[in-house]
C-alpha cells in the first residue's frame, strides 16, 4: 500500500507533467522525520502525521514554484537531471547532515492484532491498508468525477487548447504536482513506525514506485494502483521462500520485461512512448 | 578531424599548445613529488574522469539517459576481481574477462531497449532496475562476489622489473592508458561518426529520413560507453585492491552523472576535468566536513542545471563563439 502510495503521486506528476519526478523519494522521506519530530513534541502519531503532509506539501508548493516549474517545457533529461540534483543530492544529504545517519524508530500508535479466525495481522497495518484504498478511491473519484479532474485530463491532452478555453493550466500543473507530493508525504507518514525513519528511506521506495507506474501504464491511475499491490504481493510472500532481497530483484526483472514488450503497461496510452 | 588535424590545431595555437604542455608536465612530474598516498589518490581521479568520459558517449553524445553506468563500472571491477582471484587468470587476462563480459552485458542490455526505440523516460527506468539488480546481486551472492565484505586482492603483477603493484609504476600505466583512449574517443566524436551521433540527438526523425541507421548507431555508442566505463572500473580495481558493492551503487551512478553534467553534456573535456578535479575536491574537502560538501556540490550541480545546462566546458566555448 505504501507502494502505492508513492506510485500513485508520481503517476499524477509524470502522467500530466511528463516529469521524471526525483525529489519525490527526499519528500517522502522528509515526512517520514517531520512526523518524527513532531511526535518527540506532541506525542500524537496523527499530529505528525498531519503536519508532516501539510509541511511537506507546502514544501512542494515552494519547490515548484520557486524551481520545477521552470522545467515543463524542457527535454527529459534536463528535468531528470534537476530534480536528481535537488532530490538525492540536496535534500537527502541536508537531512542526513541535520538528522544524523542514524535509524530513529516511530512507536507504533495502535499496538496489537487483529485476530480473523486463524488469521492474526497487525492492526495498524491494517489501518494502513484501509487508508490505502481509501485514498485510492478518492483520487479516484477525483480524477473521474470533478471539474478539476477533468481539467487535469484536458491539460494532459491538450495544455494549448485547454489554457484557450479557460483552464488555468499554470494553476493545474502545480496542483497536480502538490497532490503528488502530498500523497508521498502521506507514505512517508505512514510507514514511519513500519520501516522507522532514515535518510534512504524515500530513495528504495521510489526506485520500487518508478518501476511500478511503468508496469502500470505511465500516466493510468488505475495501472498504478494495480501494479503496486502486484509488486507488494511479490515481495512480501517472495520475502517468506527466498531473501527479500532476491524478492525485490524479482520485481525489478518482471518490471524490465514489461518495459521492453509492453511498454504501455497495463492500461497505458501509447501515446507516452515517445 | 583526424589526429593530423589535432596536432595541426594544437600547433596552430601558442596558447593551447602551452597548456597541453603544461598539464603533461605537471602529470609526468605530479608521483615524484608527492607521497605513494597522494599518487594512489590521483590513479583514482583519473579512472574516475575517465569513466566519466564513457558515460558522457551515451548520455551526451547519443542521448540515452542511462542510470546504469555504475553497474558496468562495476562489472569491469568484479570481472577482474573474480577473474583474477578466484579463477587465478593473469592480470591482463582479467582485463579481457572484464571487458567481455561488460560486453555482453552490454549487448543484453542494450540491443533490445535500443532497436526497439523505447522513448527516453522508458530507457532511463530500464537501466535504472538492471543497476539495482547489479548492486542487489553483489550482496546477496557471496560465494561469487563476496557480498558487502568485496572481493579481493588483487594486485597487479611486476613485469620487465616494472612493478605494476607499485603506485607510481601504476600510475604511468594508467596516464598512458587514458591519454591513449582519451585520444581515440577523440578522433572517434571528431569523425563523421561522431557528427552523425549528434545529429541524431538534435533531431533522430529527420536523420532516420536521411536513411541513417539511428538505432544502430546509438546501440554502437553504447556498447562504446559500456566497455568504456568496465574499463575503467576494471584499472580502478587495480589501483583499490578490491570490487566492493560500492563500485555499483546507485551513489555512484549519481556522482558520474554530476560529473557530465558539471563538466559538460556533449564535451569530451568536461567531464574528465570535472571528474578528476571533484574527486580530488571531494577527497580533501570531504574528511573536513562530508555532509556540507555533499549538499554544496548538490547545490553546484542543481544550479549547472538550471543556469549552464551545456556545463563548463559549453559554456566558455559559446562565450569564445
Amino acid at each position: 500500500m505504501i507502494i502505492f502510495l508513492t506510485a500513485s503521486g508520481l503517476t499524477l506528476i509524470f502522467g500530466l507533467i511528463g516529469l521524471i519526478n526525483f525529489t519525490h523519494g527526499a519528500l517522502f522521506t522528509m515526512s517520514g522525520y517531520v512526523t518524527m519530530t513532531t511526535i518527540q513534541f506532541t506525542g500524537n502519531f496523527w499530529v505528525g502525521l498531519l503536519a508532516g503532509v501539510i509541511v511537506v506539501s507546502l514544501f512542494g508548493l515552494l519547490l515548484e514554484r520557486s524551481l520545477i516549474q521552470w522545467l515543463y517545457n524542457e527535454e527529459p533529461l534536463l528535468g531528470f537531471l534537476a530534480t536528481f540534483g535537488i532530490g538525492p543530492l540536496i535534500l537527502r544529504e541536508v537531512m542526513r547532515a541535520y538528522f544524523g545517519g542514524q535509524t530513529y524508530s516511530v512507536p507504533n500508535p495502535i499496538p496489537g492484532s487483529l485476530v480473523v479466525g486463524p488469521v492474526s495481522y497487525p492492526t495498524y497495518r491494517t489501518l494502513v491498508i484501509v487508508i490505502g484504498f481509501a485514498v485510492a478511491l478518492g483520487i479516484g473519484l477525483l480524477l473521474s468525477r470533478t471539474r478539476f479532474g477533468l481539467e487535469i485530463y484536458a491539460t494532459t491532452a491538450d495544455t494549448d487548447t485547454a489554457e484557450i478555453l479557460g483552464t488555468d493550466t499554470t494553476r493545474v500543473y502545480t496542483a497536480t504536482f502538490v497532490l503528488g507530493i502530498a500523497l508521498a508525504a502521506l507514505a512517508g507518514g505512514l510507514v514511519s513506525p513500519i520501516t522507522a525513519v532514515y535518510p534512504d528511506l524515500g530513495l528504495g521506495f521510489m526506485l520500487i514506485a518508478f518501476l511500478v507506474i511503468i508496469v502500470g501504464g505511465m500516466g493510468s491511475f488505475k495501472g498504478s494502483f494495480v501494479a503496486s499491490i502486484l509488486a507488494g504481493q511479490i515481495i512480501s510472500f517472495g520475502s517468506t521462500v527466498v531473501s527479500p532481497t532476491y524478492a525485490t530483484m524479482g520485481v525489478f526483472f518482471i518490471a524490465m520485461i514489461v518495459i521492453l514488450f509492453r511498454p504501455t503497461g497495463f492500461y497505458g496510452k501509447t501515446e507516452v512512448l515517445e | 578531424m583526424n589526429l593530423g588535424a589535432l596536432s595541426e590545431r594544437l600547433s596552430a595555437s601558442p596558447r593551447v599548445q602551452a597548456i597541453v604542455a603544461l598539464v603533461v608536465v605537471i602529470a609526468l612530474v605530479l608521483p615524484i613529488v608527492t607521497s605513494g598516498f597522494v599518487t594512489g589518490l590521483l590513479i583514482e581521479a583519473i579512472l574516475l574522469g575517465l569513466f566519466a568520459v564513457a558515460v558522457n558517449i551515451a548520455l551526451g553524445y547519443s542521448g540515452l539517459i542511462t542510470l546504469a553506468p555504475a553497474f558496468f563500472f562495476g562489472l569491469g571491477a568484479y570481472g577482474l576481481a573474480i577473474s583474477t582471484v578466484d579463477y587465478g587468470v593473469s592480470f591482463w587476462v582479467g582485463f579481457v574477462v572484464a571487458v567481455l563480459l561488460s560486453l555482453v552485458f552490454a549487448i543484453i542490455v542494450g540491443f533490445a531497449p535500443i532497436r526497439r526505440g523505447i522513448g527516453p523516460a522508458y530507457f532511463a527506468m530500464f537501466t535504472l532496475a538492471i543497476g539495482v539488480i547489479g548492486y542487489d546481486f553483489t550482496y546477496v551472492t557471496t560465494s561469487v562476489t563476496g557480498g558487502s565484505n568485496g572481493k579481493g586482492y588483487v594486485v597487479p603483477p611486476e613485469i620487465l622489473g616494472l612493478d605494476f603493484g607499485e603506485p607510481v609504476v601504476y600510475y604511468y600505466f594508467v596516464l598512458l592508458i587514458t591519454i591513449v583512449v582519451m585520444a581515440g574517443i577523440y578522433r572517434l566524436l571528431s569523425s563523421d561518426y561522431g557528427m552523425v551521433l549528434h545529429a541524431i540527438r538534435q533531431s533522430e526523425h529527420r536523420m532516420r529520413y536521411l536513411g541513417y541507421g539511428t538505432r544502430r548507431e546509438k546501440f554502437n555508442a553504447w556498447l562504446i560507453s559500456c566497455v568504456l566505463s568496465s574499463f575503467a572500473g576494471a584499472l580502478y580495481v587495480g589501483q583499490l585492491g578490491l570490487a566492493a558493492p560500492s563500485l555499483m551503487s546507485f551513489d555512484l551512478t549519481g556522482e558520474v552523472l554530476i560529473w557530465v553534467v558539471i563538466g559538460g553534456v556533449g564535451t569530451i573535456a568536461g567531464p574528465f576535468i570535472a571528474g578528476f578535479g571533484l574527486t580530488l575536491i571531494e577527497h580533501y574537502l570531504g574528511s573536513i566536513w562530508t555532509e556540507g560538501y555533499l549538499i554544496l556540490i548538490g547545490i553546484l550541480f542543481v544550479s549547472f542545471v538550471f543556469l549552464l545546462p551545456e556545463g563548463i566546458i559549453g559554456f566558455l566555448k559559446e562565450r569564445r563563439e
